[in-house]
């Protein structure tokens, strides 16, 4: 093993302090619209305490997914994942830290649990988008690694769960997801539902995971289901989760809460069907 | 944490090759040592903020701080706080100046957030001066965020 580990850049503190710095553009470009959306400021002192903790403590995970399958930089083993997946909250929480301060949005006169509230909040999306720096600012995956992802049923699934939750919460905090749904018919949901699913086949058929191999060896059933409904079924729970977390779904019905879902499953829909293009 | 330790101090003893060094870098143990420290630190704070801060309702009182000329009126400083276990929202505060049981003036002010367990400033301006009056401050409610 420690002539895999030795060819990873995390052995060398210049190339590594490369990676750092390319990972707090990251944070920064991908946090951007959440740092400046001022729901999610206001969460971050009056959600309830323990689905925050919660949220963070499910951040890490992902990170080390995220890790696995596209860090900031090459790993071989899981040791490098785990530092690599906590050196991306370093970065996104360092980073939060900083906008927030620049911004004005955390004072040294609030109360300590209000600035580590907001702070750790934002650090999920910026921890999540330092992880992403590598692919979309850095070098492209070599073939090997793309090979050992698309191989994976797990992985892809994975894949699309991260994509959906990082998209999913770049709207989840706005008022607007619960508005949309107030405005909407139960048929808009169902018109909705049927178009999230619909693009979300033409995006993995398309650009997405059966792009090769799987193509020309699965029936469109097989695709469809494994890959499009499956994906479905991950944002929506992700979209549950997330109007669970920021104490949307209150108070709601039955019909309010499946239609809030829907609305929310659309864009997370979306995020887990462009995942290996984000990720 | 520990298998990690391991392998790094049995690498350092390994042979180095023009790679670069077999050991994890110094920065990268800083750097992920931080975070962990970092994510350790939020989830336990939360945790604990979670624990110790009640679950009831905001409790929120106002006090004036200070009286001071504006213009050809009067600022009265105003500080509300939230000893209460819940946030509110929309917080309404209405300062009468009174003259016995009579109100002879009406300002009011509303705060976007009182978070539980902190303070918040504002003010309320009368064309009297409030220090010649008897300043009645009252909380008129808030909605949950």
């Amino acid at each position: 093993m420690d002539i895999t580990r030795q060819r990873s850049f995390l052995h060398d503190e210049a190339q590594f302090a490369r990676a750092l710095a390319r990972a707090s553009a990251g944070a920064i470009i991908f946090a951007l619209p959440l740092l400046m959306t001022m729901e999610m400021w206001e969460l971050g002192f009056y959600m309830d305490r323990f689905r925050l903790a919660l949220f963070i403590l499910v951040t890490l995970p992902v990170l080390f997914g995220l890790s696995y399958f596209a860090g900031f930089e090459e790993t071989f083993c899981w040791q490098d994942d785990l530092i690599d997946a906590l050196s991306a909250f370093a970065v996104g929480f360092l980073m939060s830290a900083a906008l927030l301060t620049v911004f004005a949005i955390v004072r040294l006169d609030q109360p300590l649990p209000e600035i580590i509230g907001k702070i750790a909040l934002q650090s999920v999306p910026a921890s999540i988008g330092a992880m992403l720096a590598r692919k979309q600012l850095g070098q492209q995956d070599d073939a090997d690694r793309e090979r050992r992802i698309r191989s994976s049923y797990p992985g892809e699934l994975f894949l699309m769960g991260a994509g959906a939750l990082f998209v999913g919460f770049n709207v989840a905090p706005t008022e607007e997801m619960i508005l949309i749904s107030y405005k909407m018919s139960p048929w808009h949901a169902v018109a909705l539902a049927v178009l999230s699913l619909g693009l979300l086949h033409i995006f993995v058929y398309t650009v997405g995971f059966a792009g090769q191999e799987s193509a020309g060896d699965d029936g469109f059933l097989s695709v469809f289901l494994r890959f499009s409904v499956a994906g479905y079924g991950i944002a929506l729970l992700i979209s549950l989760y997330l109007l669970w977390t920021f104490e949307r779904i209150a108070g709601l019905s039955m019909m309010e809460l499946v239609t809030a879902t829907v609305v929310l499953g659309f864009p997370s829909a979306l995020g887990a069907a462009t995942a290996r293009l984000i990720v | 944490m520990a298998d990690i330790r391991q392998n790094d101090i049995e690498s350092r003893s390994a042979p180095r090759d023009e790679d670069g060094s077999a050991s994890v870098s110094r920065l990268a143990w800083v750097s992920s040592g931080l975070g962990l420290l970092l994510f350790l630190g939020s989830v336990g704070v939360l945790g604990y903020e979670g624990v110790t801060r009640g679950s009831g309702p905001p409790v929120i009182t106002a006090v004036v701080e200070a009286v001071v000329p504006a213009g050809p009126r009067w600022l009265a400083h105003i500080q509300v706080t939230n000893d209460g276990g819940k946030t509110g929202a929309k917080v309404q505060v209405e300062g009468q100046l009174m003259a016995g049981d009579e109100a002879l003036e009406t300002a009011t002010a509303e705060f976007d957030y009182v978070p539980a367990g902190s303070e918040q400033k504002g003010g309320l301006f009368f064309d009297r001066d409030p220090r010649a009056h008897t300043l009645r401050l009252r909380v008129l409610g808030y909605v949950e965020p």
